[in-house]
């Protein structure tokens, strides 16, 4: 039986298709994995199916029916439930409390608790989720905390189940935990929609694996002939949409060495797993992978000061590790960051105060250490504009009122006319239009030219292969394998990154 | 072309206030007639007691000297993200060391003025450090820590008023503190404005610390917009992260403005203790600092904003006082409209400012 069928599914934001024209079907009794890299249109799909997004068209049947799903309230009431990734339960409540709360049982008013602790009962025993309900949420590992989550929405009849990553906060005998319970809810017929990273997860507990791709389905696989480089690839994509003027590289000295950097997550395990990396005047170093495995945590390490267990990072010889940002960007090291929005940018501020941004303290911009020189400011900003060709009114414009594209251009901008010896680039195209993209590759070419050094990180294999002159390729907090850009294929690139092949 | 269209902008922000206020009168006209007062009465009452003679409109702008630097000071540590609820106790320490300067410090009336305002400075930044750093260092939370130092500020100063500092003579049964020397006291403008043809009775202050409250408006005008570190309070009210990436030192630029506040903070109670009473009591007027988070948000946090909203809120107590002498209606109304006021103005504030984001996207698309 279909219980979920989505038709079309089309969803537009400015400047993006978060959706395109998206189909999708879950039967009963299955698990249906969707992968894709972040921003590739997952969320929106099952915000959409939760009725968090309205669809611009396209239909959504349940049990063959079409259904309109307003929000989430509707959503619960047809049996779809949602485990997100960031848990929605009251810490200082009950396991009873929290499963119970928005749907209490009273008689007017006065609470009844035995009634709902029994049928949940029976939910934990069929389900294989065993909690002790009188124990508060804040006193329960995550592993539980998730089981909470679960039991919600079966209490509340759910037949379509959503995972959004939920083995991200997981310890691997949690995760066969959550595979026991998936596949004994799977048994009752229900049907779970799983997102997730990991691709060994996917192909371990899936039956069909759906692959999205900007805002598009690539295909979807039954699990039989699901191999892990078979998906990185679909997830990645199609060879070159941008290709790009490049010419040789003329790698100069050594700028930034990263040595043997270690590092302890939150939760204990490791997300830097001795990192040994070698950066050159002139040179694109790109690093490509799967993401979670590390890039996000080396970026920070380079740009600011984080723990770390050992290691060291060495900008022209000299180790830079007990710096603070301010003097690491002072001593050359730019950063354009991977969510502009939330680090880039001060939306409500002018154009030109963010064309300055980071070096705002220094001469020119200030006279005698702390007098602003508007005049100069605006000069600076207006030369920017006009050279990088963002499009805007006037450079007094608050960085809000521009599109996705132009705020990059505007990070990109600034970053690299402050002159850095290091630009780290992180997912410098991501959500941006395709004119914004390639300006974005010309302008970190022209940076190479330059003599700067640049570390290019993104979850695009394509924008790696093109752009870098070697790649190195992180999987689980490491640099298992450097290629230099002739020998870099596709496919060698991609079963490094999966892990299927181990370092050499 | 520019140049008219951000003018226009201008226009709409100012529509709010105004907007709001209107609104909150017509609520405060709607009470009375309930109350049975005509409508037409009530408004009369109100008029006649703040702008009915020459000597009722400068009391409001008396009034509003105190109330400005509460603004102010609230309004600077907002801009930089940090909630100083604290300005109600950092104003009693601030006026008690500034007090105890003017007391026990003999010196030339030149130099004992600067000395007093800066002993009230830094009387408050000190009883503000100590919530700053634990803000930045342990990440105790401003709002908690300094309600707890307000309390313990009342105490302190009901402490050291009816012990050691006591200098109850034979004038008053009031505790209080001896008097502060004539070096120290504040004289009236009153005679200036009488120059430039403006009459103010003498019984109304305008005094001294007119001048610090038009200074320290200056002063903070110039450093939020005009220095580098004023740049970095408002790249940290905006986003912390941001202005983390940007390589802004945060916890600096935190402390800082909490001293700063704390510092504005301790320059409320001048007026109060070195013009009317001549000496420091625990009696001084309370509530001034709560007052300043009010005309800190309706003045959206710019020290020109503050300005106008500190004089609409001394507006409002003086009609407050008219409503209750004059009328039926009780002096509390003018709480109640003081309060609707401000949420009309917050409401309609949003409105706007997303009417203009939406019209500036178009601009820009």
């Amino acid at each position: 039986m279909t219980l979920l069928k989505m038709e079309e599914i089309t969803k537009v934001f400015p400047g993006v298709r978060a959706n395109d024209k998206v189909s999708f079907d879950l039967q009963a009794g299955e698990i249906h994995a969707l992968v894709g890299e972040n921003g590739a249109g997952k969320t929106t799909l099952m915000k959409i199916l939760y009725g968090l997004q309205h669809p611009d068209s396209g239909t959504i049947y349940l049990r063959d029916e079409p259904v309109a799903i307003r929000n989430p309230r509707d959503a619960i009431n047809q049996g779809i439930g949602m485990v997100h990734q960031h848990f929605m339960l009251v810490p200082p409540f009950t396991v009873l409390e929290n499963i119970v709360l928005g749907m209490e049982t009273h008689t007017a008013g006065v609470l009844h608790m035995e009634e709902p602790a029994r049928s949940i009962k029976n939910i934990m025993e069929q389900n294989g989720l065993l909690v002790d309900l009188d124990t508060r949420i804040e006193d329960l590992p995550v592993g539980l905390q998730q089981r909470v989550e679960i039991l919600k929405i079966l209490y509340r009849g759910a037949e379509i189940l959503v995972f959004d990553e939920p083995t991200a906060v997981l310890t691997p005998q949690e995760v066969d935990e959550l595979f026991k319970t998936f596949r004994m809810m799977t048994e009752q017929g229900k049907g779970i929609i799983f997102i997730s990273h990991k691709l060994d997860e996917v192909l371990e507990i899936a039956d069909r694996i759906t692959v999205i791709r900007r805002g598009q389905v690539i295909k979807t696989l039954l699990q039989e002939e699901a191999t892990k480089p078979l998906i990185a690839e679909l997830m990645v994509g199609k060879p070159v949409l941008l290709m790009v003027e490049k010419p040789e590289a003329r790698p100069g000295t050594k700028v930034l060495e990263v040595r043997n950097l270690r590092q302890t997550g939150e939760r204990g395990h490791a997300t830097l797993s001795g990192v040994d990396l070698e950066l050159h005047t002139g040179e694109i170093y790109g690093i490509a992978g799967v993401e979670g495995n590390g890039q996000s945590q080396l970026v920070q390490a380079i740009t600011e000061p984080v723990k770390l267990d050992s290691g060291d990072i060495l900008l022209e010889g000299e180790s830079i590790l007990s710096w603070g940002v301010r003097v690491r960007r002072d001593a050359g090291i730019g950063h354009i960051p991977e969510d502009r929005q939330r680090f880039g940018l001060l939306l409500p501020f002018s154009l030109a105060d963010n064309i300055v941004l980071g070096q705002h303290h220094r001469a020119p911009f200030v006279k005698w250490g702390q007098l602003i020189d508007a005049s100069k400011i605006r000069e600076y900003a207006q030369e920017t504009i006009r050279a990088y060709d963002i499009r805007t009114p006037s450079e007094m414009t608050p960085a809000n009122a521009l599109s996705g594209g132009n705020q990059q251009k505007v990070i990109v901008a600034r970053e690299l006319r402050f002159e850095p010896k290091v630009l780290v680039a992180s997912q410098p195209t991501r959500g941006v239009d395709i004119g914004a993209t390639e300006f974005i590759y010309t302008q970190l070419i022209a940076a190479r030219q330059a003599g700067k050094a640049v570390l290019l990180i993104s979850a695009d294999l394509d924008e790696i292969l093109n752009l870098s002159d070697r790649i190195g390729v992180m999987f689980k907090g490491r640099i298992i394998k450097e290629f230099t850009q002739e020998e870099a294929t596709r496919e060698q690139v991609g079963l490094y990154m999966t892990g299927e092949q181990s370092s050499g | 072309m520019a140049k008219i269209r951000i003018d226009k902008y201008r226009l709409l922000e100012l529509a709010a206030p105004i907007l709001g206020f209107l609104a909150s009168i017509v609520v405060l006209l709607i009470i009375a007639a309930l109350v049975g007062e005509p409508p037409g009465k009530a408004v009369a009452a109100i008029l006649r007691f703040t702008v009915g003679t020459g000597a009722r409109l400068a009391t409001v702008f008396s009034v509003a000297i105190p109330l400005f630097l509460a603004g102010l000071a609230v309004a600077i540590a907002f801009r930089a993200g940090v909630f100083n609820i604290g300005a109600e106790g950092q104003y009693f320490i601030g006026g008690l060391v500034g007090a105890l300067a003017g007391i026990y410090l003999p010196l030339p009336k030149a130099i004992h003025l600067p000395v007093v305002v800066l002993a009230a400075m830094a009387g408050g930044a000190l009883w503000a450090a100590i919530p700053a750093i634990l803000k930045v260092t342990k990440g105790i939370h401003e709002v908690i820590s300094t309600i707890m130092f307000n309390n313990i500020a009342f105490a302190l100063v009901n402490f050291l008023v009816n012990g050691p500092l006591s200098g109850r003579g034979a004038q008053s049964l009031e505790p209080q503190t001896r008097k502060i020397l004539p070096t120290a006291v504040f004289g009236k403008l009153n005679s200036a404005f009488r120059a430039i043809g403006l009459n103010i009775p003498e019984h109304v202050y305008m005094d001294y610390s007119l001048i610090v409250a038009i200074v320290m408006g200056i002063l903070v005008w110039f450093l939020l917009f005009r220095l580098r570190f004023g740049f970095e309070i408002r790249a940290v009210g905006v986003s912390l992260d941001v202005a983390k990436y940007s390589g802004i030192r945060v916890k600096q630029v935190q402390i800082g403005v909490f001293l700063i506040s704390g510092a504005l903070a301790g320059l409320i109670g001048l007026q109060e203790i070195f013009a009317i009473r001549g000496h420091y009591t625990f009696e001084i007027a309370s509530g001034l600092g709560f007052d300043g988070i009010a005309i800190a948000l309706i003045g959206r946090n710019s020290p020109v904003g503050v300005v106008f909203s500190a004089i609409l809120f001394a507006f409002l107590k003086q009609a407050g006082y008219g409503l209750q002498l004059y009328t039926s209606v009780p002096n509390a109304i003018i709480y109640v409209i003081t309060g609707l006021m401000i949420l009309f103005i917050v409401v309609i504030n949003e409105i706007v400012t997303r009417y203009i984001r939406a019209l500036r996207k178009k601009e820009a698309a």
